[in-house]
C-alpha cells in the first residue's frame, strides 16, 4: 500500500511532498465545501458511485447469518455508510442532542442515496469517548442495501434494526422506515427548598417533583409521537435516557432541578398484519454470547448506557 | 520478515503431526467453544492448532500542528505495519501447520505498562484444515485464509455460498484541530455544529474505509462482511484519534452456485424471555 507522505519538518520538501500537501489541502477544501453546502465531497461521491456500480467490493456490517438471509431474499449489501456531526450544546444539552442526531441522520441518508440504496439497516449510534467541553460527536454507521427489482430511492429507508430483524419485520408485513427522536428538558426552580421533602419524616408524595417529571416525560413522548407521525404509523423506542439532577442552592439562592428525557426509536409502517404461524418447534441455538433469539441481546444503539432497563420494571 | 527459519526442526515436525485426519495420533489445540467446534466439524473442517503472531512495536513520535486537521502518517503507518506483522506471523505459523486457514482470529492491541510508546499487537486464531483435503479454500496467493469470524459464522458463511479470503483492514490516525480562542468565544453558550471537528472525524473514517476497501479489491474479494469500525486513542495526546476498519473479505465459493440452490434459512420467533 502506498502511504501519502506529509512534510512535518522543514527538511526535504520534495516534489512528492508538495504534491501530497496539495492533495491534502484540496481534500480538506472539498470537505469544507461539502459540509457548508450540505452535500458529499467529490471523492466520497466517487467511492460510493463505484460501490453502486459494483466495481469495488461491497463492505457490510452484516454477519454471515445475515448475509445468508440477504442472499436468499434478493438483498445485496452495497456499502458501509456513515453520518457525523460534531455539535456543541452550549445553550441546551437536550436540544443539542436532538439536533446532532438529526443532522447525522441527514448525512447518512445522503450517502445512502449516493450508493443507490433502497435502505440502510443496522444503523448504530456511536460517539468518540471524551468529547471536548460541551460538545460531542454524533455518528451513525449502517449498511446500505439494495433490494432486487426495486429502483434506487431518493429517500431510502433508515432502520436501526439489523438485517435479521429487518427481514423478520418485512415478513410480518411491517416496514421499518426511519428513526424518530423525542427530546425534552426543563429547569425547575425551588425557592422554598421544600420539593425534596427534607422537612418531613412521613410517607408523602413529592407532588411538585412528580408533576414536573411526569409532564416532562409526556412532552418527550409527544415529540416522539409527532416525529413518528411524519414518517410512519408506529415506533419501537429502544433507547431512552432520563435524568433528574438537583443543584443545591446557596444560602440565599433557590435549589434548581434539571430534568431531561430523550427517547429514540425505529419508526415502523405496519399494514394489514399477516398471521404468524403458531406451531411451536424446539430449536437449538448454537450461538455463543448474546443470541439474536434473545430479545434482551444488546441493541448496540444505546450510547448513553444509562437507564437501559427503564420501563422494564 | 520471515521467522520460519528460526523455528527448530523438531517443532516443525510436531506441528505437522497435528493434522488429525492424516495422523490420528495428533493432538489439536484450539480456543473453540463446544458449539464452535461442532459447527467447524459440520462445515467439513478439522482444527489443527492455535496460531499466534505477535509484534511489539515502538510507535514513533509525531506532533500534529495545533490548529490543523491532518493525518498523522507516522502513527498510521506504525499502527498498520505492527498489525500486519502480527497477522502475517500468525499466517506463517498456520502455513507451517499445513492449515488451510485460520478462523476466529482475535486481533488485539495491548499497552505495556513501562512505556506509553510501546504497544503489543497480537493475533490469535485456530488453524483449520479441510478434512477431505480440498485445496480450494486457501486465501490469496495460496496462503492460508484468515478470518475474524467465529466457528458458527464460518459455517454460516460457507452455507451462504461464500468462503473467507483474508482479514482486511485500514488504519488512519488523525489529529483533530484545536479551535482558536476567538472561534471558541464566538460560540459560547450556543447550539452550533463544530464543523472542523465533524470534518476531521468524517475524513479519518473515510480514509480508514478507503484503505480497507482497497485491500479487499487487491485480494479480489467480492465483498467484506462483519465490518467493524473502531475508534481508539492509544494513550496519545488528546485530539489524536485512530480509526481502524476491519472485516473479512469473502468470495463466492463457485460462480455457478445459484442463490436458489442455497437452502432457505428459517426465521424463528423466540418464546424465551
Amino acid at each position: 500500500m502506498a502511504w501519502p507522505r506529509f512534510p512535518f519538518g522543514k527538511a526535504a520538501d520534495t516534489e512528492a511532498d508538495r504534491a501530497a500537501r496539495d492533495a491534502a489541502l484540496k481534500r480538506s477544501a472539498d470537505w469544507e465545501q461539502a459540509l457548508a453546502h450540505d452535500r458529499l465531497p467529490s471523492f466520497v461521491e466517487a467511492r460510493l458511485g463505484e460501490a453502486r456500480a459494483g466495481q469495488t467490493p461491497w463492505t457490510s456490517t452484516m454477519t454471515p447469518a445475515e448475509l445468508l438471509l440477504a442472499v436468499t431474499r434478493g438483498i445485496r449489501p452495497v456499502a458501509t455508510v456513515t453520518g457525523t456531526c460534531w455539535y456543541q450544546y452550549g445553550r441546551s444539552w437536550t436540544e443539542g442532542h436532538a439536533a446532532g442526531w438529526r443532522s447525522a441522520l441527514h448525512r447518512l441518508r445522503a450517502e445512502a442515496v449516493a450508493c443507490g440504496a433502497n435502505a440502510v439497516v443496522d444503523v448504530k449510534m456511536r460517539t468518540v469517548q471524551g468529547g471536548f467541553g460541551a460538545s460531542m460527536d454524533f455518528t451513525l454507521i449502517g449498511t446500505a442495501i439494495k433490494v432486487q427489482g426495486l429502483a434506487a430511492s431518493n429517500d431510502p429507508i433508515i432502520a436501526t434494526a439489523p438485517l435479521m430483524d429487518f427481514v423478520r419485520l418485512l415478513q410480518a408485513g411491517i416496514v421499518p422506515v426511519g428513526l424518530a427522536v423525542g427530546a425534552q428538558y426543563e429547569w425547575l426552580i425551588d425557592q422554598s427548598k421544600a420539593y425534596s421533602g427534607s422537612w418531613t419524616w412521613n410517607n408523602q408524595e413529592l407532588a411538585t417533583l412528580s408533576r414536573f417529571w411526569e409532564q416532562l416525560r409526556r412532552a418527550a413522548y409527544r415529540e416522539l409521537k409527532a416525529d413518528t407521525a411524519r414518517q410512519g404509523n408506529g415506533v419501537l423506542a429502544h433507547t431512552q435516557l432520563s435524568q433528574l439532577i438537583k443543584q443545591e442552592g446557596s444560602d440565599k439562592g433557590p435549589d434548581r432541578y434539571l430534568g431531561r428525557h430523550i427517547v429514540l426509536g425505529t419508526v415502523v409502517l405496519s399494514g394489514e398484519s399477516s398471521p404468524i404461524p403458531r406451531g411451536i418447534e424446539t430449536v437449538v441455538d448454537m450461538c455463543d454470547g448474546p443470541s439474536p433469539l434473545d430479545t434482551h441481546a444488546a441493541d448496540g444503539s444505546n450510547i448513553y448506557g444509562l437507564n437501559e432497563r427503564e420501563g422494564a420494571l | 520478515m520471515s521467522i520460519v527459519n528460526t523455528i527448530p526442526q523438531h517443532a516443525l515436525e510436531r506441528l505437522k503431526g497435528l493434522r488429525s485426519e492424516n495422523n490420528p495420533k495428533g493432538v489439536f489445540t484450539s480456543d473453540f467453544s463446544v458449539n464452535e467446534f461442532l459447527l467447524v466439524r459440520k462445515a467439513g473442517f478439522e482444527p489443527v492448532g492455535l496460531c499466534v503472531g505477535s509484534c511489539i512495536f515502538h510507535v514513533g513520535i509525531q506532533y500534529g500542528s495545533w490548529s490543523k486537521n491532518q493525518e498523522m502518517t507516522v502513527l498510521s503507518q506504525a499502527m498498520y505495519q505492527a498489525r500486519e506483522s502480527a497477522m502475517s506471523r500468525m499466517r506463517e505459523e498456520a502455513a507451517d501447520m499445513g492449515a488451510d486457514g485460520v478462523v476466529g482470529v482475535r486481533l488485539e492491541v495491548k499497552r505495556l505498562e513501562w512505556d506509553a510508546n510501546i504497544l503489543e499487537f497480537v493475533a490469535i486464531g485456530t488453524g483449520v484444515v479441510h478434512a477431505k483435503g480440498h485445496t480450494t479454500f486457501k486465501g490469496p496467493n495460496g496462503q492460508p485464509f484468515t478470518s475474524d469470524l467465529s466457528g458458527q459464522d464460518f459455517w454460516t458463511l460457507l452455507h451462504a455460498g461464500y468462503r473467507p479470503l483474508e482479514m482486511v483492514m485500514g488504519s488512519c490516525v488523525y489529529h483533530v484541530a484545536h479551535r482558536g480562542m476567538l472561534q471558541s468565544l464566538g460560540s459560547v453558550g450556543q447550539n452550533v455544529e463544530l464543523t472542523n471537528f465533524s470534518q476531521a472525524l468524517y475524513d479519518a473514517r473515510e480514509i480508514a474505509m478507503e484503505r480497507m476497501q482497497q485491500e479487499a479489491a487487491d485480494a479480489k474479494a467480492e465483498g467484506v462482511v462483519g465490518v467493524n469500525l473502531h475508534e481508539g486513542s492509544h494513550n496519545w495526546q488528546p485530539h489524536v484519534i485512530e480509526f481502524f476498519a476491519v472485516g473479512t473479505a469473502v468470495v463466492p465459493i463457485s460462480t455457478e452456485l445459484d442463490a436458489s440452490t442455497i437452502p432457505d434459512p428459517q426465521l424463528v420467533l423466540s418464546v424465551n424471555t
